[in-house]
């Protein structure tokens, strides 16, 4: 029953396990020994002041930025300089960026399809499909032809998650998805990364929208100087922080 | 003789040997825009490589050929090669011995080495934003520079581009100097013949216009295809013409309409 035993394996272990990690620019300290555990189907927000070093721990985690002390080792793999391995965390894992970065030259569809066919060599045809499926669950279907020069910032992030689906990634990775969002197209997003929530996904989320916090995750974790100062369940986050750190955060932007 | 400068019917019997011109300045455009072109990919990689020598190579490349006037170069390489012992003997000589081989390698060269800047700033404005989306995607290295980059990068240096060919052609007029008889060189023997300077200078000139225009309007279809995805993308105003000094100083861009 080999086949059983790398079932149990494959689904066994964390989804990303982070020990001891380090990365530095230059001089600068960015992530000092960062240890973290993320269980499959979790979902887990980070905040922190600016600076804290949020988008460096999670571009760290699909080797946007190489980290330089430490380990990650994402769904059993673990993240070395070797492309190979590199390129196969990144077909595990999935991002959307503050600022959407959509293929201003493709059409939303266009933009969706495009990596299932060059990673997966898809045919045209089945890519469409895929596309169109994806679309129609972040309810952009009737859009799915606009370049996103047509579209607004709202539908342009709704498409970034859905380009990022169709690689069918089982873990995501937001870093603040909505801060560079008007704030009545916050709302359509959200409740897109609501619904992907409830589908057992691995979420990673970036983010300073605490209601969403408070109704998504099963765990928040707080950073301040390139470490994790409070690391608990959403509730208790909340409503007891222990570090007085976070209750001055949480404090200022709650407000 | 009416007010007019110029005398239609020297210039109706001249219209042959124009078209003949013409369409020697039209090849020697279509060949080193070809080839320079081609040449600009590998030197343009070598310019943005993190190996310095390799980037510092491309670079005096870029510096010589940018920095010689075209006609110091054509008699480089037609007047200044033939001395080479070893090259007369050897395999080469069959372009270097035509003036018309000199003139090709003379202008691919130069044009190249606009290409590089040319290409240099296009890839450079591409958002790095989007080549991250497109990296954590997992699309490959090589799949993000044919899919994302080189769209992009086209769609903002082609006015940059339009620039150089447009340039480029007019200075195609300096190849008569090594007995190349293109457009340029066939209205000066029209004059020689008839010591008539204005017809068959703006006749040439006439030819050269409509040439550029017509480059032109290729161009501004191109464009307009390329970007059928936009009418105000920002984007694509981030490489004005003449941006930095990775691309063409603004003095040419005068030359843009003709
Ligand atoms: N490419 C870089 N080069 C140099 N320093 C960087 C770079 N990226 C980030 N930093 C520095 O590393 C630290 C952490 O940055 P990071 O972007 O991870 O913070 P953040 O918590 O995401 O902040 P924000 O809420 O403003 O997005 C900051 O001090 C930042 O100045
Ligand atoms: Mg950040």
């Amino acid at each position: 029953m080999i086949v059983q035993a790398a079932d149990t394996a494959e689904t066994g272990g964390p989804a990303i396990a982070i020990t001891g990690l380090v990365k530095h620019y230059g001089n600068h300290r960015a992530l000092n020994g960062i240890d973290l555990d993320i269980r499959r189907g979790e979902k887990v927000v980070i905040c922190g002041p600016s600076g804290s070093g949020k988008s460096t721990l999670i571009r760290c985690i699909n080797a946007l930025e190489r980290h330089d002390g430490g380990s990650i080792v994402v769904n059993g793999i673990k993240l070395t300089a070797d492309e190979g391995a590199v390129q196969d965390i990144r077909q595990e894992v999935g991002m959307v960026f503050q600022h959407f970065n959509l293929f201003p030259h493709l059409t939303a569809l266009e933009n969706c399809m495009l990596a299932p066919r060059l990673n997966r060599g898809l045919a045209k045809a089945r890519a469409e499909k895929l596309a169109m499926h994806y679309l129609e669950r972040v309810h952009l279907a009737d859009h799915a032809r606009k370049y996103p020069a047509r579209l607004s910032g709202g539908q342009q992030q709704r498409v970034a998650i859905a380009r990022a689906l169709c690689m069918e990634p089982r873990i995501l990775l937001f870093d603040e998805p909505t801060s560079a969002l008007d704030p009545e197209m916050v709302k359509e997003v959200l409740g897109v990364m609501e619904e992907l929530a409830a589908s057992g996904v691995t979420m990673i989320c970036v983010t300073h929208e605490m209601g969403f916090a408070r109704r998504v995750a099963d765990r928040c974790v707080f950073m301040d100087h390139g470490e994790i100062v409070e690391d608990g369940e959403a509730e208790t986050f909340f409503q007891a922080p222990e570090s007085g750190r976070l209750r001055d955060f949480l404090a200022r932007i709650l407000r | 003789m009416n007010g007019l400068p110029i005398d239609l019917h020297l210039a109706w019997e001249s219209l042959p040997a124009l078209f003949d011109g013409l369409k020697m300045t039209a090849i020697l455009t279509a060949l080193p825009l070809l080839f320079g072109l081609a040449l600009a990919f590998p030197i343009g990689f070598a310019r943005m490589s993190d190996r310095r020598w390799l980037a510092f190579l491309a670079e005096a490349f870029v510096t010589f050929f940018r920095g010689a006037p075209l006609l110091i170069l054509l008699y480089l390489v037609y007047y200044g090669l033939g001395q080479i012992e070893a090259l007369r003997k050897g395999p080469f000589w069959i372009l270097f011995g035509s003036p018309f081989g000199c003139a090709i390698v003379a202008l691919s060269f130069n044009h190249a080495a606009y290409m590089v800047e040319v290409l240099r700033g296009s890839l450079l404005a591409v958002p790095h934003g989007i080549v991250e989306a497109s990296e954590a995607l997992g699309i490959s290295r090589r799949n993000v520079f044919i899919w994302v980059k080189m769209p992009l990068a086209i769609r903002y240096g082609l006015k940059a581009y339009q620039n150089e060919v447009v340039s480029f052609i007019k200075g195609t007029a300096i190849v008569s100097v090594v007995t190349i008889t293109d457009l340029t060189a066939v209205a000066n023997s029209i004059f020689e013949q008839t010591y008539d300077p204005f017809t068959p200078i703006l006749c040439a000139a006439a030819f050269y216009w409509a040439f550029v225009n017509l480059v032109r309007i290729g161009f501004d279809l191109w464009g307009r295809w390329l970007n059928r995805h936009n009418a105000e993308d920002v984007a694509a105003d981030a490489v004005a013409p003449g941006r930095g000094p990775s691309l063409r100083p603004a003095s040419d861009l005068k030359q843009v309409t003709p």
